[in-house]
């Protein structure tokens, strides 16, 4: 209990350095270039007199030093007052909250079927016997590695052109839950991802194939249906299991592209638009509760591994005894 | 079997070639249709976001696009380029150009009930020249007006600082328009989501990101002479959305999920009308798109180095290409729709013999390993830093080929693609010589703001109009003296004399029109007022 409790505090510890990094960086990166004023004003295209720019300085205080600007800012992170919208005159956080649910769902669609299409992609490949299944096996590999590279604006484009303008059986533009178009954008996130997932899955159901344990169970005379579905799958799931809270991370920049291409209300095209305006409270308000947003899946995905793999809990525990034991995962 | 289900990637893949051979051919064209009342017209728009609906608030283009729909200026403009009246029935100024005595139009409402009237037309101006309003647009439209008086219900008196003839003009744009007292009251906020107008549609809800609700105004009076309506908008409602990709956009269109876009990709107009699209070309007025070279510093202090840039950057097989034939060159600093645009395509025409002619005569003699001209040891390098938010792809590409064209005399150009903030930071630190910035308002006063020496001074922020920094003392005359004087003839005349100096200093290098194109489907009537060249659908009937 001990163990789970300090394991806790550490990551909510980490946690809590992501979020300090990562609000300093956007910070000074967006404020390194100047003022932010036109986020005020109006944005691009607005032409401001010379009386209105200084009202707006002295009333933003852009004229206090930089270093107290970043320290009030931390302050009001600290204190989760996220502060108002130099643009949009809202609270960030009104802001950011409206916008979340839509990624979300975006992101945890995309997650499921970059997991379904991997799982399935190296079952297929497990079971292809012969030649014909050794041919299919190669294509699959291939699809795998070209998957895997493909940039999303390009594919999401492709799709577009494709079932939208050309054929017209799905919307180019993607709003709140309608599953017709939702359809577009989740592929067009989940494809590079899957092909990740599914090249680790293969060579971790390729591994436990010939494990001890696998060449023990056909032994005893189980089939090789019963060999894969009781023993190794689990294995082939473990590798794509470590790798979710990464490939959710990816998912949630992806979403700045996805967004943007499909018109998709969300957070990435909320921190488009506030980068393209420099509206400093709402980047540093919306990349904040992402990476809250990251460093919670991170945990959830730990902790999921600790539930499948019975070996990493006994491994934790005897690392939390002596570290120096520890093999570490 | 085996691979069916999981080989979408190759699909895709192989789809690429099917949509290239079939997209181009799938828009059946629409036999003859008929124009239907009501129903909901989807406007998808590929500028950005409005941060607030209320144009006095900021004053950026996306917020006058808008704004068309529900709000309305005192004053319109005519095709051929004479203000009109609208919410205002007439303006008079005095002979010293300092009082102007305008009379409203009767038996008008806003859309809340509240009366259009004297007191509003105060309100308004008053509430612009607010610093809490943060107006930056709208408030360098009424920056001179010291007093507003209400005479009565349908007359207002407004006592200038210093004379301004451009002042009806100003008064025509979306920055300016009128909005109900009453609603003025609520707080900024509250005014943002949902400004009160007295226009042929109403702000009804707002969904960020996703997309505007407009309704149809039932109680509306139309007293725009130009939009040739009577009574309230054909359409029940309009859905304004934000679409920010230039294809999405197009393909929204072409599958009917939309009826309206702007920002559309030159090849996509040049094709719209085999695919029954319809086209709209409204140029936005004021500036013309031209490069700025900056006097104020090395090589281009030296106006030699100036004609040699010009004349040897021959843009016109750049313009004809990457524009896909929708657009010509100008050869002026004002846009075409400005009836006083004055071009002198002779200063322009492509002489490279005369170009490096011109650079030896500066003492640009010597060459680089590359071939870049130098001089005591300096590179000739012009460094343009290019807003990649302002200057669409096309542009961006018409940079490059000006860019290889000058390098043909000497010149290293650096194009460098910029962030908005980035490249604002590169103008007020002055690092640069060559710069593309785009100004959009109405009429030719436009020049005064880009041209006059005032125009150098950095504001606060270290913004300044006048990127190339001309300092020219009888440019300054005449644009004030067009300022001052409310002769039409007189106006035009000194307008001419400016644009000449302008043109003559080769301080600039006039490109193309600002481009504002509208494509349109299953939607006939939508048409752009002359003022900022912003769509109203006041007309606008869907088709079946």
């Amino acid at each position: 209990m001990i163990a789970v409790l300090r394991w806790t505090t550490a990551k909510a510890a980490s946690a809590v350095v992501v979020v300090w990094i990562v609000a300093t960086l956007v910070f000074f990166a967006v404020r390194a270039s100047g003022d932010p004023l036109e986020a005020i004003l109006g944005g691009p295209g607005s032409q401001a007199g010379p009386e209105t720019i200084a009202a707006a300085t002295a009333r933003y205080g852009l004229d206090q030093p930089l270093v107290t600007q970043y320290l009030l800012q931390l302050r009001d992170i600290a204190t989760l007052q996220l502060g108002d919208s130099y643009a949009r005159r809202q609270p960030v956080a009104e802001l950011v909250i409206a916008q979340l649910p839509s990624t979300l769902l975006l992101a945890a669609l995309a997650l499921a079927l970059a997991w379904a299409l991997s799982i399935s992609g190296a079952l297929i490949q497990a079971v292809s016997r012969g030649v014909a299944g050794r041919a299919a096996a190669a294509v699959l590999r291939g699809c795998e590695i070209v998957a895997s590279v493909m940039p999303q604006f390009w594919l999401g484009a492709v799709l577009i052109m494709v079932f939208a303008a050309g054929l017209g059986w799905l919307p180019a533009t993607s709003t709140g839950t309608s599953p017709a178009s939702l359809v577009l954008p989740v592929v067009t996130l989940a494809v590079p991802i899957a092909g990740f997932l599914s090249q680790v899955s293969r060579d971790a159901l390729a591994e436990a194939d010939q494990a001890p344990f696998a060449i023990t169970a056909r032994a005893r005379g189980a089939s090789e249906t019963r060999v894969l579905l009781r023993h190794t799958l689990r294995h082939a799931a473990l590798p794509a299991l470590s790798l979710s809270g990464w490939a959710f991370g990816n998912l949630l920049s992806g979403a700045v592209v996805v967004e943007v291409l499909f018109a998709r209300p969300g957070l990435g095209r909320l921190l488009q638009d506030a980068a393209v305006q420099r509206d400093v409270p709402v980047m540093i308000g919306a990349v904040a509760i992402v990476a809250i947003a990251y460093v919670i899946v991170v945990i959830i995905t730990d902790a999921l591994e600790l539930v499948v793999d019975p070996r990493l809990r006994r491994q934790h525990v005897s690392k939390q005894r002596s570290p120096e034991l520890g093999v570490g995962s | 079997m085996r691979t069916t289900h999981f080989a979408f990637p190759v699909l895709s893949l192989a789809a690429v070639a099917a949509l290239v051979a079939g997209c181009t051919s799938s828009n059946d064209l629409a036999g003859e249709s008929t124009a239907v009342d009501g129903g909901t017209l989807v406007y998808a728009t590929g500028d950005a976001e409005p941060s607030c609906l209320d144009p006095h608030v900021g004053g950026n283009y996306p917020q006058a696009l808008i704004s068309t729909q529900y709000l309305e200026p005192l004053f319109g403009r005519s095709a051929d380029g004479t203000i009109v009246p609208w919410l205002a029935q007439s303006a008079e100024a005095s002979e010293d150009g300092l009082t102007w005595d305008i009379t409203l139009t009767e038996g008008v409402s806003f859309s809340d009930g509240t009366a259009f009237n004297a007191e509003a037309v105060k309100v308004n101006i008053e509430r612009l020249q607010d610093p809490d309003t943060a107006s930056s647009t709208g408030y360098l439209a009424v920056e001179q007006v010291d007093e507003v008086v209400v005479i009565d219900d349908t007359h207002v008196r407004l006592l200038l600082s210093t004379p301004k003839s451009a002042l009806p003009e100003v008064l025509s744009q979306q920055w300016t328009a009128m909005q109900s007292p009453t609603a003025l009251a609520r707080d900024v906020e509250a005014n943002c989501q949902a400004p009160v107008g007295t226009g042929p549609f109403v702000v009804e809800s707002w969904t960020p990101q996703e997309q505007v609700s407009l309704v149809r105004n039932d109680a509306y009076v139309s007293t725009n002479p130009a939009a040739d309506h009577d009574g309230p908008a054909h359409l029940d409602r309009i859905e304004w959305r934000f679409i920010p990709d230039a294809a999405t956009r197009q393909a929204a269109l072409s599958s009917g999920e939309v009826n309206v876009i702007d920002n559309p990709l030159p090849s996509d107009i040049a094709a719209a009308s085999a695919q029954g699209i319809g086209h709209i070309d409204a140029p936005r007025p004021a500036s013309s798109n031209r490069i700025e070279l900056n006097t104020a510093q090395t090589p281009f202090d030296d106006e030699r180095v100036r004609e040699a840039f010009a004349r040897s950057a021959d843009p016109d097989p750049g313009i004809d290409t990457l524009f896909a034939g929708v657009t010509t060159r100008s050869y002026s600093a004002l846009s075409s729709v400005e009836p006083a645009a004055y071009s002198d395509e002779a200063l322009f025409s492509v002489d490279i013999d005369r170009s490096n002619a011109l650079l030896d005569e500066a003492g640009w003699t010597e060459r680089d390993d590359d071939g870049t001209r130098m001089k005591d040891g300096q590179r000739l390098s012009v460094r343009f830093p290019v807003s990649t938010n302002q200057s669409t792809a096309a542009e961006q590409s018409l940079f490059e080929q000006i860019q290889s064209n000058t390098a043909g005399v000497g010149f290293d150009v650096q194009l460098t693609p910029m962030d908005l903030s980035s490249w604002y930071g590169a103008l007020g630190e002055h690092a640069y010589e060559a710069v593309s910035a785009p100004y959009t308002t109405v009429g030719p006063d436009v020049l005064r703001i880009l041209y006059h020496s005032d125009g150098t001074i950095p504001a606060p922020s270290g913004y300044f109009a006048n990127h190339a920094m001309l300092r020219v003392d009888e440019l300054d005359e005449a644009l004030e003296a067009a300022l001052a004087t409310t002769d039409e003839d007189e106006r035009t005349a000194l307008y001419a004399e400016a644009q000449e100096i302008i043109l003559g200093t080769y301080a600039i290098v006039p490109l193309y029109d600002q481009q504002n194109h509208f494509l349109t489907r299953g939607v006939t009537g939508v048409e752009t007022l002359h003022t900022i060249s912003t769509p109203t659908m006041i007309n606008a009937q869907l088709t079946e």
